[in-house]
């Protein structure tokens, strides 16, 4: 409108000049000036309805703006509704921090109903959850204004247990003032659980792993210590038998020794039928099943060091008769052992285990890109406490090959001709099934 | 037990072992020769005594039992007592399959070992009087002709004189002169006795 105004002005203006020059009795100037005015007041005329469109289209525009904004919140409002993620709005404007919103799947998730939920401060109902240590630190961290991250146990109202994964994030005002959290709950029990299966199994490897060192250990050691015994024991009948009835004194001595070097033989006879205990029990084994979850053990630790597993699994291998434990062992022996190769030399990442039919017999290969085997390492490489590693025992090969070697199979490790080292053993199929 | 020409061969690889025992059997009035390793003891020149092999399992290049492999190939026959420092059953199983005296986990009495060798020899008495027995016999076939050898195959097979006579086409009186000089020759009483002969040097089958 008063755009409108302003162009009526305009018009008043032109006409006072207008009759000055009629006055000058300049007929042709009087047409030409006159022609001069019709088309600037055209133009102006023009401009005027141009300017009324523009903002009939504006005004159209903020509408349809409007609309679209409108669907983007439903559309978001929506997606809050069908996450199964747990989203809550906590206003932080209120010293009791309450929540204002919560979508369906925090109430499913927390076995709370909405009335229960909405309006009520946020850390009152933390605390319902009894894990009071957390709750401190969460209420903490929202009245500082932080964000806060953090994997937990929660309760369900039911008291059921649930592993939660909670974020809760600021939001801001214009002038950068926190007036709203959002938060976001993911159950991960069914996660964790699985983390928390592979965690025991590889535990219960490591220890069958260990109590089979111990076990190689002792039997190395009984038979290193039962040479000299031997050696004690002869030596005294050997002199007491030359001495005969001569020095009883020292006859009774060297008894004594015998008697001493029997208990200490009695010792070692028993630590060995103590070990014998442990003793494989064979079953039908699918060697690529053996080697999957002997890599899901140890995937963590693969990508935890940067390097790549590639499995190449031969399809239709037939079965092999095998303990299960003992074989996941040598493999995860030999795994490590080429993580460990491969640690020295950061540009190598790739790691191939390869199962195979070769003759009558299942062949499984250990290929890394590491350091190699050094060639005065290669004879002692799976004798007894032969170690290259600083921290190293020397038992893992040496208890890899018994164990391959139980199986009636065989275990030996080469070059590649590219760098880096293959370990590779062969166990017999079973011939049940053919 | 008369131990004076008996010899007792020792074969470890840990030399404090071979010592001790020389001197325990020794000191039990055995001859005893002891060796590091199984080569050595395959290049010793065994004389022919009652004897026996207290064996160590373990031993560098040439094992224990690929030694009693080697020894059974080579003709070298003494009853073999296995020693251990790792006293497993199965190989113990093994070992005693592959028909030897005894196995002795480390350590062991001197009582323990002395029965095995005791064992060991008398069984080393009865292989080596075998053994005598067999190389008379064969020194008295040599002396045979070849129709007296040809005439004692007959007979140890069960033939009758008149049966070799028409084999032979030779007469009855002369397959009987044969006969009766296979029979001196052979020191032979009875036609049983010359038939054990033939079954001992394997010229028949024996029957077990």
């Amino acid at each position: 409108m008063k755009k409108k105004l302003n162009i009526k002005s305009n018009i008043l203006k032109v006409k006072k000049p207008l009759v000055k020059k009629i006055t000058r009795n300049n007929l042709e100037e009087k047409v030409l000036q006159q022609t001069d005015e019709l088309r600037i007041r055209e133009g102006q005329l023009k401009q005027g309805a141009n300017r009324e469109r523009l903002s009939a289209n504006r005004e159209k525009l903020g509408a349809d703006r409007e609309k679209i904004a409108e669907e983007q919140i439903h559309i978001q409002n929506k997606a809050m509704e069908a996450t199964s993620d747990g989203i809550f709005i906590i206003d932080t404007q209120r010293p009791n921090f309450p929540i204002v919103y919560a979508n369906p799947s925090f109430f499913a998730l927390t076995g709370y109903s909405k009335s229960e939920i909405i309006g009520k401060s946020y850390f009152q109902i933390y605390g319902a959850d009894r894990n009071l240590r957390v709750s401190q630190e969460i209420e903490q961290t929202l009245r500082q204004g932080k964000s806060f991250h953090g994997e937990m146990l929660n309760f369900r109202k039911n008291g059921k247990k649930y592993w939660c994964l909670l974020r809760i994030a600021p939001i801001r005002n214009a002038t950068g003032v926190v007036t709203h959290f959002v938060g976001t709950k993911t159950d991960t029990t069914l996660m964790k659980q699985r983390d928390l299966e592979i965690e025991e199994q590889r535990e219960e490897l490591l220890h069958v792993t260990r109590v089979g060192k111990l076990a190689e250990f002792v039997s190395s050691l009984a038979h290193e210590i039962s040479q000299p015994l031997t050696a004690i024991l002869s030596y005294a009948q050997a002199a007491q038998r030359l001495l005969k009835e001569k020095d009883p004194q020292v006859r009774e001595i060297l008894q004594y020794i015998i008697n001493d070097d029997q208990r200490a033989a009695e010792v070692i006879r028993r630590l060995r039928s103590l070990l014998k205990k442990n003793k494989p029990s064979f079953e039908t084994l699918d060697i690529n099943e053996v080697t999957n979850d002997t890599v899901t053990l140890i995937m963590a630790h693969i990508t935890a060091k940067n390097k790549v597993i590639k499995l190449d699994l031969g399809s239709n291998l037939p079965l092999i008769q095998g303990d299960r434990i003992q074989l996941q062992q040598v493999l995860l022996n030999l795994i490590s052992n080429s993580l460990e190769a491969m640690e020295e030399n950061p540009a190598s990442h790739n790691l191939f285990v390869k199962t195979s039919l070769k003759n009558d017999t299942i062949l499984v290969q250990v290929k890394d890109s590491g350091c190699g085997i050094p060639q005065e390492n290669m004879k002692k490489l799976f004798a007894h406490f032969f170690t290259s590693k600083p921290d190293g025992l020397g038992m893992g090969l040496s208890i890899s090959r018994s164990i391959v070697e139980a199986h009636d199979g065989h275990l030996e490790a080469s070059n590649n001709p590219k760098g880096g080292a293959t370990f590779y053993f062969t166990i017999p199929v079973n011939r049940k099934n053919d | 037990m008369s131990t004076s020409n008996a010899i007792v061969y020792v074969v470890d690889d840990d030399a404090s072992i071979c010592k001790s025992l020389s001197l325990l059997l020794k000191a039990n009035g055995f001859k005893v020769e002891a060796f590091t390793n199984a080569e050595e003891f395959l290049g010793f020149k065994h004389p022919k005594l009652q004897s026996c092999l207290v064996l160590d399992i373990q031993l560098p290049n040439i094992n224990g039992f690929a030694l009693q492999d080697l020894m059974a190939q080579r003709g070298i026959i003494t009853p073999i007592i296995f020693i251990t420092g790792y006293g497993d059953i199965p190989m113990s199983v093994k070992a005693m399959k592959a028909g030897a005296i005894d196995f002795l986990p480390k350590p062991f009495t001197e009582k323990k070992l002395l029965n095995a060798i005791t064992l060991a020899l008398s069984k080393s008495k009865i292989q080596n009087t075998k053994e005598a027995e067999v190389a008379k016999i064969k020194a008295r076939i040599k002396t045979l002709s070849p129709r007296e050898l040809e005439v004692f195959q007959f007979v140890a097979q069960g033939m009758m004189n008149k049966n070799i006579a028409s084999k032979r086409g030779t007469s009855l009186q002369t397959i009987k002169v044969h006969r009766g000089r296979v029979m001196q020759k052979m020191q032979a009483k009875t036609v049983t006795e010359l038939i054990h002969f033939a079954q001992k040097v394997g010229l028949i089958p024996q029957i077990t």
